[in-house]
């Protein structure tokens, strides 16, 4: 009995153009609305731990208490380092100095995760260098391509970190994202700016072959007073929390927008699709289509709507995934399929609730009707 | 009452209650056979549609029975009705009412999907029918782009394509010229008669009478039995001569449906000089 339920449902949304491209572009819009962000907050949290996860580090040391990077500070006496070094397990460890600040250069200003790196450092240094040096000395700085590319910088330019201005010697692969960049300056350029001695804000730790991260971790924080050691895929899966539960609330809010949205275009359309179609549903009544089928019309009228809609925004929001970085904008947009399957499911929902008012309408639909005269089909 | 065919006994409907209560039909009794032809004539609000949506378990009578081969449908629950009406019933419309959105072969096709046939099946049971009826050419149109004779051949076949037992027309050549109104009564006739089903026409147009095996007149809820009728020379309608307003030509007596076709027919004369009598 599928059969005419498809086809009417089809043939039915067919019959008016205007009505189609409405319900479609509608369910389409909202859809790409929580496609596309969720793509976006999928994109920030695979960039945002792209420093960690490209560090070289198997453990990350912080102050007690600290287990990210984002809006974190961490003070750990320098003597910390030679007592990482001394852990069982633990085959190189270096230390990095991190604040967050306003980088600018040629009017563009942005905020930036600055490292500061001892000129021997062999952990957490950019992971690729573009051009130019990989350590910075003193006077020096290393930035991003991302931001290199919007300030329209390059080696031998200047750039103020600091409020001091430092001249660039290097341009590393973009390790930032939509929330900021990530720039390299020398350590004692970094301890001098912030008045800081013999501190690191993090110790890096390389472990010896065959040695578990977590187990180095687990002995380096029971070895040593008053520090959290991480490793790094746990340390990045703390930073990706975070960042997640301050964007959590936007998030929630636009989905629900997005999804009100899309339910009321479909319901309206579908409300009006059958509003306008009562005589030929009474004339299916008369003709002994049952309830079901004429409730399945309007069903297949709705869902046909939405899964087009929804193809529509997944189209769109994967087209936007591969221009947005094409643009050089400092964005990455990852189609989680989690997310898809989440929307898909709840595009179901809609699909379904828009159906309520008009399988009523339907249902209160007299056959009688057909013998109205004077108003054709 | 026949083994096939259809029955109304002694039904009547009532809409409202109390001091407002209205009859639309009243204690109505007549039988069908199969293979049979009725019209059932008579003025606007006589009730005829009412009966007739009666008749096709569209709507429930007040009180008597209305049976079609032996089933009493006016006692049959809802959940079976529209199964009677998909196997039991052909509806034919004044407005012809097609699915505008589905082709000529769809219309008729989707009827015998309804009552379970596979979509070949159906199409190709519907495409004989279609073909029969001289719509061969037609298949692939939509309903829009037929003429309105068209319209009403596919709906006859949209009628009789689950082999219905009796065929309901309400007004089938009201918006279609003479010659296509007659070719629609003569297909009607030979539904009837080659296929023994009971074909109930209810119609306000005197030029089909003759095709017709029976003719009722239904006035005020009621059938009048031997009312003499005559047709208005102005708008066709039939009239009852007995309450119809009149005038004299060539000392014949004409019958008219209102004053305003008397009028009518009384200006033309005088326009065209012949200076006949009126009463």
């Amino acid at each position: 009995m599928t059969g005419p339920i498809w086809l009417l449902a089809r043939r039915n949304l067919l019959r008016n153009r205007v009505r189609l491209v409405a319900s479609i572009g509608g369910v389409a819009l909202a859809l790409s609305l929580v496609l596309a962000l969720n793509a976006i907050v999928g994109g920030v949290a695979t960039q945002i731990t792209t420093y960690i996860d490209r560090s070289g580090a198997d453990v990350w040391v912080a102050q007690a208490g600290v287990h990210n990077l984002h809006m974190a500070k961490s003070s750990l006496p320098g003597a910390v380092v030679g007592a990482v070094r001394g852990v069982s397990g633990v085959a190189q460890a270096s230390p990095i100095l991190y604040a967050t600040e306003t980088v600018s250069a040629k009017d563009q200003r942005q905020i930036a995760y600055v490292i500061g790196l001892p000129t021997d450092a062999a952990i957490g240094l950019p992971s690729t260098i573009r051009t130019g040096k990989a350590v910075p000395g003193p006077g020096e700085v290393i930035v991003g391509q991302d931001f290199a590319n919007v300030a329209h910088v390059g080696v031998g330019d200047s750039v103020t970190v600091f409020g001091r201005d430092l001249r660039i010697v290097g341009i590393s692969a973009s390790e930032g994202n939509l929330l900021n960049t990530v720039v390299f300056v020398s350590f004692d350029d970094f301890a001098k700016a912030q008045r800081v001695a013999n501190v690191v804000s993090f110790v890096l730790a390389r472990t010896a072959p065959g040695a578990s991260a977590d187990a180095v971790a687990k002995s380096i924080e029971l070895s040593i007073p008053g520090v959290a050691a991480l490793s790094r895929p746990e340390f990045a899966q703390q930073e990706r929390q975070l960042v997640m539960a301050m964007a959590g609330d936007v998030i929630t809010m636009m989905n629900a927008i997005g999804f009100a949205v899309a339910l009321v275009v479909v319901a309206l359309t579908v409300y009006v699709a059958t509003l306008s179609g009562r005589r030929e549903y009474g004339l299916l009544k008369a003709l002994g289509a049952r309830g079901r089928v004429l409730y399945g019309i309007v069903l297949a009228q709705a869902g046909l709507s939405v899964a087009f809609g929804f193809l529509a925004a997944l189209a769109f929001t994967a087209a936007l995934a591969m221009l947005v970085p094409a643009a050089g904008l400092p964005l990455t947009l990852s189609i989680e399929p989690g997310s898809v399957i989440a929307v898909a499911l709840v595009a179901t929902v809609i699909a379904g609730v828009s159906s309520v008012l008009p399988v009523r309408q339907v249902a209160g639909i007299d056959p009688a009707i057909v013998f109205k005269k004077g108003v054709a089909l | 009452m026949t083994a096939s065919g259809l029955e109304v006994r002694d039904v009547t409907k009532r809409y409202g209650d109390g001091a407002t209560a209205v009859n639309a039909v009243r204690g109505v009794s007549f039988a069908v056979e199969a293979g049979e032809v009725v019209l059932i004539m008579g003025p606007s609000g006589s009730g005829k549609t009412t009966l007739l949506s009666m008749m096709g378990a569209l709507l429930r009578p007040t009180s008597g029975t209305i049976s079609l081969d032996g089933t009493v449908l006016s006692e049959l629950g809802e959940g079976r009705l529209p199964d009677i009406r998909l196997r039991k019933f052909g509806f034919i419309f004044q407005d012809f009412n097609l699915l505008s959105a589905l082709t000529v072969l769809e219309n008729v096709a989707i009827v015998a999907e309804l009552a379970g046939l596979k979509r070949r099946a159906a199409r190709e049971k519907a495409t004989r029918m279609l073909t029969e009826l001289g719509l061969k050419d037609r298949l692939g149109f939509l309903p829009e782009k037929l003429s309105g004779g068209e319209k009403q051949r596919v709906a006859i076949a949209r009628a009789l394509v689950n082999d219905p037992a009796l065929i309901l027309a309400d007004e089938p050549t009201a918006n279609l010229d003479s010659a296509i109104g007659h070719e629609i009564m003569r297909i009607l006739r030979r539904v009837a008669r080659e296929n023994s089903r009971a074909v109930v026409i209810v119609s306000h147009d005197a030029r089909i009478r003759d095709i017709a095996d029976r003719v009722l007149w239904l006035e005020d809820g009621e059938f009048a039995e031997a009312v003499e009728l005559a047709v208005d020379p102005v708008c066709g309608m039939s009239v009852e001569r007995a309450k119809a307003t009149s005038a004299e030509r060539d000392g014949a007596t004409v019958f008219f449906c209102s004053r305003g076709c008397r009028a009518e027919f009384l200006g033309e004369l005088t326009g065209s000089g012949s200076g006949q009598a009126a009463t």
